[in-house]
């Protein structure tokens, strides 16, 4: 042992605490633990005077315990940090690797969760309207800019034909203008050539939807003594036999009413946008109440020939061009032959609107 | 180094004592490895029984051991056994040895912390609070041990280096005791 300092082997120089280095206290104290222990381990762990003691130091010891766990509660995390640190490479690609994996996964189940909700919307109105349909998917936009088409991924192998109107979850977007084994274009109703025997939802005021290059739908041939107001809902009037009566398409975002015309200016807002086409419904046939009654088409005549009498009220009486508009909106359903363009050769002129 | 028991050493004790129970029960707690979780009782009798030794640190052992028990969920009177024995051990151990060991020191008080925690924890095996005798050495005995260890180095070398402390593990002599004309001129 080092020594500083003066000539006495520090062996000699300590002095003990007690003579017996607490020897005897050591003997007492471990039979009292001993004691202690045995009864605590008979005790259990229901009553008895140790476990009224441990709960009595349990009660005095909370507000510590309570100051502890507040205290160390920002480095509970520190394990992970220390396990991070230490986790070797490859983990960590393999973890990249997964999260990236997962990552692509969830955009693809968002993706199919959307799907899903359009295909309930598809579904719902073809369960509404009870349609006789084939769904398809738009698998192209028009690939020119004067016309406004979409490609479908059906065609004539199933069962799909030229004419044949086709709808999306909102109610009508187009026609079938051509149609190949695998695949078919659909004109759009905002197509500048499209036109479709529609009226106003609510005063049942017949007219002909026809596409504009801007995009917007214009109902055209509305007598101006029918009952037209901006928010009201454009649906097909069933007149041309090829679109299913009362199917929606647009809502009125404009009327005006030119002096002297014998007709409204309609501006109507197509329900659907292009560019939200991905699943549609081709109809592939009409049921009898879908189309057309004969009193529907009276009801037409009657509107129309009023429209062009001269006994009718002043607005009208300069009018007269509504006949012939009606009779230039032959659509390309009308000229390819099938059965979709028999059907509205049975009606007046209206029945030609139907050519999307 | 065992020294005399004087009142400055109560009061130090004293605080010692504060600053374990405070760090057994609000802090050992939420510090983990494993299962294992640091003994500030072990760390608190183990400083005692290296400075005084005698019959202050077996009481010191024990009543350090009491109030581990009381505050774990295990037999009261396990740990107050097992640091009684292991201060009175460790103090006629720390008799004998080196000054400025402090090292020694260290080493004295992981074989107490290993050597104390297995015998708990085989204990507690057989009286059926635990189930398998790996479980016991490897996540609780040696994760305890380690952690223990671990506490008792900061108070070690905060006490070698303290200044103004007659109490000492070795290392750097202590001011107040080379005030005394001596490090080992401990008298009573």
């Amino acid at each position: 042992m080092p020594r500083k300092g003066g000539t006495t082997p520090p062996s000699t120089r300590f002095k003990r605490t007690d003579a017996d280095g607490g020897l005897r206290t050591c003997i007492v104290l471990v039979v009292v633990s001993l004691v202690m222990f045995t009864l605590s381990v008979r005790e259990g762990d229901t009553g008895g005077v140790f476990n009224t003691a441990r709960g009595a130091w349990m009660t005095i010891t909370t507000p510590i315990r309570w100051v502890g766990g507040a205290v160390t509660a920002p480095f509970q995390g520190l394990g992970n940090v220390v396990a991070n640190l230490t986790t070797d490479q490859e983990r960590l690609s393999d973890l990249k690797a997964e999260n990236e994996r997962l990552v692509a996964r969830n955009a693809e189940l968002e993706e199919a969760e959307q799907t899903a909700r359009r295909l309930e919307s598809l579904l719902g109105l073809q369960s509404l309207y009870n349609l006789q349909s084939t769904a398809a998917r738009i698998i192209s936009g028009s690939t020119d800019s004067w016309s406004s088409t979409v490609t479908i991924d059906k065609g004539t192998a199933s069962g799909l034909a030229v004419g044949m109107p086709v709808t999306d979850a909102n109610g009508a977007i187009g026609q079938i203008i051509r149609c190949g084994s695998t695949s078919a274009t659909v004109r759009l109703v905002t197509d500048e050539n499209s036109s479709i025997s529609a009226m106003v939802q609510s005063s049942r005021a017949q007219g002909v939807l026809r596409g504009s290059v801007d995009g917007t739908l214009r109902l055209t041939l509305v007598r101006t003594d029918q009952m037209v107001e901006v928010g009201d809902m454009v649906v097909t009037s069933g007149l041309g036999g090829v679109f299913p009566k009362g199917l929606p398409v647009g809502k009125v975002v404009s009327v005006e009413r030119t002096s002297g015309s014998l007709y409204y200016e309609i501006e109507v807002e197509p329900l659907s946008s292009t560019e939200s086409f991905e699943e549609v419904l081709v109809i592939t046939s009409l049921t009898e109440d879908q189309k057309a009654t004969a009193q529907d088409v009276a009801e037409a005549d009657l509107q129309d020939t009023t429209a062009s009498s001269p006994t009718t009220t002043s607005e009208t009486s300069e009018g007269g061009e509504g006949e012939g508009d009606a009779d230039a909106t032959d659509g390309e359903a009308s000229s390819e032959g099938d059965d979709w363009e028999g059907e509205y050769d049975e009606y007046d002129e209206y029945a030609g609107e139907d050519g999307a | 180094m065992q020294v005399k028991d004087s009142n400055r050493n109560r009061r130090d004790f004293g605080s010692l004592a504060a600053i374990c129970l405070v760090l057994q029960i609000a802090v050992a707690p939420n510090i983990a490895l494993g299962n294992g979780r640091a003994n500030m009782a072990l760390v608190f009798a183990g400083i005692t029984s290296l400075l005084v030794g005698g019959q202050l640190g077996v009481l010191c052992g024990f009543l350090a051991g009491l109030v581990f028990d009381l505050s774990t969920t295990g037999p009261i009177g396990l740990m107050a056994f097992l640091l009684t024995v292991a201060s009175f051990v460790v103090g006629i151990e720390a008799r004998n040895r080196l000054a400025d060991d402090f090292r020694g020191s260290m080493s004295i008080f992981a074989l107490m912390a290993v050597a104390v925690s297995l015998l708990y924890h085989l204990t507690m095996l057989l009286v059926g609070d635990a189930t398998s005798f790996v479980d016991v050495v490897f996540l609780r005995t040696l994760p305890t041990s380690l952690l223990t260890i671990v506490a008792f180095a900061p108070f070690a070398y905060a006490i070698s280096h303290a200044t103004g402390s007659a109490l000492t593990l070795g290392g750097k002599p202590s001011k107040s005791a080379r005030s005394h004309g001596s490090r080992y001129d401990l008298n009573i």
